[in-house]
């Protein structure tokens, strides 16, 4: 759907809401609609966190108390504008999120949820034993309403405010979460190594995430106690943080309709059984138990399966016939230094003193037997490990110690030894996720959808099919990456690799798994990808490969260089043959004969 | 001062001790099947409300009464009592992993933390159903006199809990590692596609961790009860003070986490005497102190991811 007819359709929903509610009347149903929207806001941004970054939160009663209570102190405790608080909540939810967040840095899973749930957990308690400053369960009364041309929001107003404040929210994430944003937090939920080797900054990435659910969740409680002008300790219990997160894992995490399905649907639920709370219960703990079970996706996962689209129809070549520039222009100078490198773990060693040089426009190879610490090497080079002792100079540049996604983005790309691919998103978004660390519209840009952010997502998409068209896999752009046969696979990732418009190109073992026919195809686009000014570096088995496409051979051996050279010098090193195929020493047998 | 010291030092090793049993229940599941209880917590209320159930049932009172009135339970009947809850935990447990966790186990996107956490959820509206929200005053086994040791009262239940929670510790040690049971356990957690070559039944070692795990929560349950009487929600304090215990020992490392609850039981009560409402603060602020230096824990093995 065209984003202007998306606007135009939200925008009528919501004064279709607004006008049905003006004549409810009724302050029970009114005030059901305005939970829903409060719910609503809440599961919005906690989709966000759940559905897009597979980040689990058990505490978002914690946040809800924060915006709630943030609101009710400054509203009686100062002469402040309610408005003006309410903006504050928010602000002081989101640096909420930041704390909880900050914890996601150092762990992942299981872990990260606990943590999240003691946070719920320690909240509640604050809020119910300090009681000097948070009332406990008495509470704070007297917290001062919005006000519209200062008279105090009737209740038919409060939820008009609240619909309003759905649909922009609505607007405002869908714009974040259909580009760079979105994507790049998809790919961090599916495999976080591959998400910072493509120049993704994955623990920004989730301190956003978690700050834009903290926000929401914020106002959904600020917009609780301004409403009610109460607040106490009842409001924030851990069935709060569990009712969130089942709107969005109900309804469908990672849909864009599934939080509000969910919230429609289980805010109905919860009011019609309200008289009876233990039934409430059972049945949260019911669906949290089957729900998953049975439909993995919720229930917006559920209607989708059964409403599937035909396919979409496949991408057209549109490329120019020019063959595409990836590198900078020019051949010669060094681009690559690596001094005395060595790294030990424990008592293995798979890279000792090793040093050598890569040219620019060579294609490089690194061969060796298992366990020569080829792969060391290629993660050493591209910081997902740290050398012991040495220094790795790029573009004249120390890559050691910096951060993945900083020396993706100075122009090294890689791939991966087994497949690291985001297996659920699409050929295409896998590419244009590669080209994440290319785009420069921010955060705000991308919320607001600015035309230069419109701009970008448009010029990374003809990117990326243009790549896709270089590999031939332009016509399987919108399959699912992970339904793709092994040998294309290799090759989706390949493209992903040069999305990131590396000067070096570094590949774990291209053609493992690949048959002879595939492995020559897979040395010609080597050469095609040369061509384009990408220099390479390949880790490989297949010598007829290694052979016929490298300028420049570099052989390990138990972490040790024993050879450097072009292939054929390599191929007649003695060192080489006794490395790959062993020799007839005879003191070996001397050795076998006296044990 | 000093005695007021002492003595929360004692009560917090007490209060640890029954942490430190719910953190090696965390451990055991965690290590075998790399998943947790999400409603461990929950479990733990269920252990107090069976032993209270069958001390109901052999007083002669119906099961859903909500207190013990005069009666007083004989040594027997704590004994029985203390079986029903090991048992129908253990069973309990094997059920959760059954529905709970067996489906979801090994999968990406951390299904099980759901349905585990429904679980309990289901759990507790059982027993707000059938007793409701109030706690019940649970008598001790060893009745309620106080004892002075070194000048300093103790009531007997905070001793045997500790006894307990000490002599559960070390026979799970020399388990673990001295028998074959021991070592299948070991081999299950190190990798269960190998060991199940080797013709260990993984299934029936991850079905015995949750149910060794669950009946551990059980108990500590149980002897929690006397001590701060039985509530339904007195488990996810429990639960997660155990698990905060166990990441700061180490949830790899199961005598880690016997350390980790018992250093949380000592902190917690310490920091009673001086602020209540920042006792859970204080617990959550170590944890990611710990966190932040050791993300594994104290004593955790340190995870490699290969790439």
């Amino acid at each position: 759907m065209k984003r202007s007819q998306h606007l135009v359709g939200v925008v009528l929903v919501a004064a279709g809401l607004i006008g049905v509610t003006s004549l409810f009347g009724n302050d029970y149903y009114l005030r059901i609609v305005f939970m829903m929207c409060v719910y609503y806001l809440c599961a919005a941004g906690m989709n966000v966190l759940v559905g897009y970054a597979g980040q689990k939160s058990l505490g978002q009663a914690g946040l809800f108390a924060a915006g709630a209570y943030a609101v009710a102190l400054l509203t009686t405790r100062t002469e402040m504008n309610p408005w003006l608080a309410l903006l504050l909540a928010a602000a002081i939810s989101g640096v909420c999120g930041v704390l909880i967040a900050l914890p996601s840095l150092r762990v992942k899973g299981p872990y990260l949820a606990m943590v999240t749930l003691a946070f719920g957990i320690v909240v509640e308690k604050l809020v119910g034993e300090w009681t000097e400053v948070f009332g406990g369960a008495q509470g704070i009364y007297g917290i001062k309403a919005l006000t519209w041309n200062d008279q105090p929001l009737t209740t038919e107003q409060w939820v008009w405010l609240a619909i309003i404040f759905c649909a922009v929210t609505h607007l405002l994430l869908r714009n974040l979460l259909q580009g760079r944003f979105g994507r790049a937090l998809q790919s961090l939920q599916a495999d976080e190594i591959a998400s910072s080797s493509v120049g993704v900054r994955v623990y920004r990435a989730k301190v956003i995430a978690f700050v834009i659910a903290a926000v929401t969740c914020g106002i959904a409680g600020a917009l609780v106690a301004q409403q009610n002008q109460y607040i106490n300790s009842d409001f924030i219990t851990f069935h709060l943080s569990i009712f969130v997160l089942l709107l969005v894992l109900f309804g469908g995490a990672g849909s864009q309709y599934g939080p509000l399905v969910g919230t429609v649907v289980l805010t109905v639920i919860d009011a019609a059984l309200s008289r009876w709370p233990s039934a409430q219960h059972f049945l949260y703990g019911f669906l949290l138990l089957f729900a998953l079970y049975v439909m993995p996706g919720g229930v917006t996962g559920l209607l989708s399966k059964w409403f599937r689209r035909s396919a979409d129809e496949p991408e057209t070549s549109n490329a120019s016939a020019a063959p595409t520039r990836i590198g900078p222009e020019g051949q010669g100078g060094e681009l690559l230094v690596v001094k005395g490198v060595t790294k030990n773990f424990g008592g293995v060693k798979p890279a000792q003193d090793v040093s050598f040089r890569l040219q620019r426009g060579h294609i490089h190879a690194l061969i060796g037997p298992n366990g020569a610490g080829k792969s060391t090497m290629i993660n050493m080079l591209t910081g997902l490990i740290d050398p012991t002792e040495g220094s790795i100079q790029f573009l004249g540049q120390e890559v050691s110690g910096r951060p993945v996604h900083s020396i993706c983005c100075m122009g090294m790309g890689r791939t991966f030894q087994n497949l690291r691919l985001f297996a659920d998103l699409s050929v295409l978004d896998n590419v244009m996720l590669g080209r994440h660390s290319r785009m420069t519209n921010g955060f705000i840009a991308s919320l607001l959808a600015l035309p230069g952010a419109r701009k970008q997502e448009a010029a990374t998409r003809a990117r990326a099919l243009q790549l896709l068209d270089l590999v031939g896999l332009l016509h399987l752009a919108h399959h699912p990456a992970g339904s793709l046969p092994y040998g294309l696979q290799r090759r989706v990732e390949l493209a992903r690799a040069l999305a990131t418009e590396p000067q070096l190109l570094l590949l774990d073992e291209p053609a493992a798994g690949l048959n002879p026919q595939e492995t020559a195809e897979l040395g010609q686009l080597l050469l095609r990808i040369g061509k384009c000014g990408v220099s390479i570096l390949m880790v490989e088995h297949h010598m007829d490969l290694v052979m016929s496409i490298s300028h420049h051979v570099i052989v390990l051996d138990y972490g040790i260089k024993i050879a450097e050279g072009k292939p054929a010098e390599v191929q007649a090193n003695p060192r080489v043959v006794e490395a790959y195929l062993g020799v007839d020493e005879p003191e070996e047998e001397a050795y076998a004969a006296a044990a | 001062m000093t005695e007021a010291l002492l003595q929360a030092i004692l009560s917090g090793l007490a209060v640890g001790g029954a942490y430190a049993l719910v953190a090696l229940g965390f451990s055991i599941t965690f290590t075998t099947t790399k998943t947790l209880n999400f409603s461990h917590g929950e479990f733990v209320s269920a252990g107090a409300f069976i032993g209270m159930s069958a001390l109901f049932l052999v007083l002669g009172l119906p099961v859903t009464s909500t207190t013990f009135g005069q009666a007083l339970p004989g040594s027997g009947a704590q004994l029985l009592a203390l079986a029903a809850a090991l048992g129908i935990m253990g069973l309990l447990g094997w059920l959760l992993y059954a529905i709970g966790v067996r489906p979801f186990a090994g999968r990406p996107g951390m299904a099980w933390v759901m349905s585990t956490l429904g679980f309990g959820v289901i759990l507790q509206s059982i027993g707000l159903a059938i007793w409701g929200p109030k706690p019940v005053v649970v008598p001790g086994p060893l009745g309620d006199a106080v004892i002075r040791v070194l000048g300093v009262g103790v009531r007997p239940q905070e001793l045997l809990t500790l006894g307990v929670a000490v002599v559960i510790m070390i026979g799970f040690d020399f388990v673990m590692n001295k028998t074959m049971v021991g070592k299948a356990m070991r081999a299950v957690a190190a990798n269960g596609n190998v060991a199940s070559l080797m013709g260990i039944n993984t299934n029936a070692v991850m079905i015995g961790a949750f149910v060794i795990s669950s009946a551990l929560a059980g108990l500590s349950g149980f002897l929690l009860a006397p001590i701060a009487q039985a509530s339904l929600f007195m488990g996810l304090t429990v639960g997660l003070k155990g698990f905060s215990g166990a990441m700061i020992g180490g949830l790899s490392n199961p005598r880690g986490c016997v350390i980790g609850g018992f250093v949380l039981g000592v902190l917690e009560s310490l920091v009673n005497l001086w602020q209540a409402q920042w006792r859970e603060v204080a617990v959550f602020a170590l944890v990611i102190l710990v966190l932040a230096f050791r993300p594994t824990g104290l004593f955790g093995k340190k995870l490699v991811e290969k790439v």
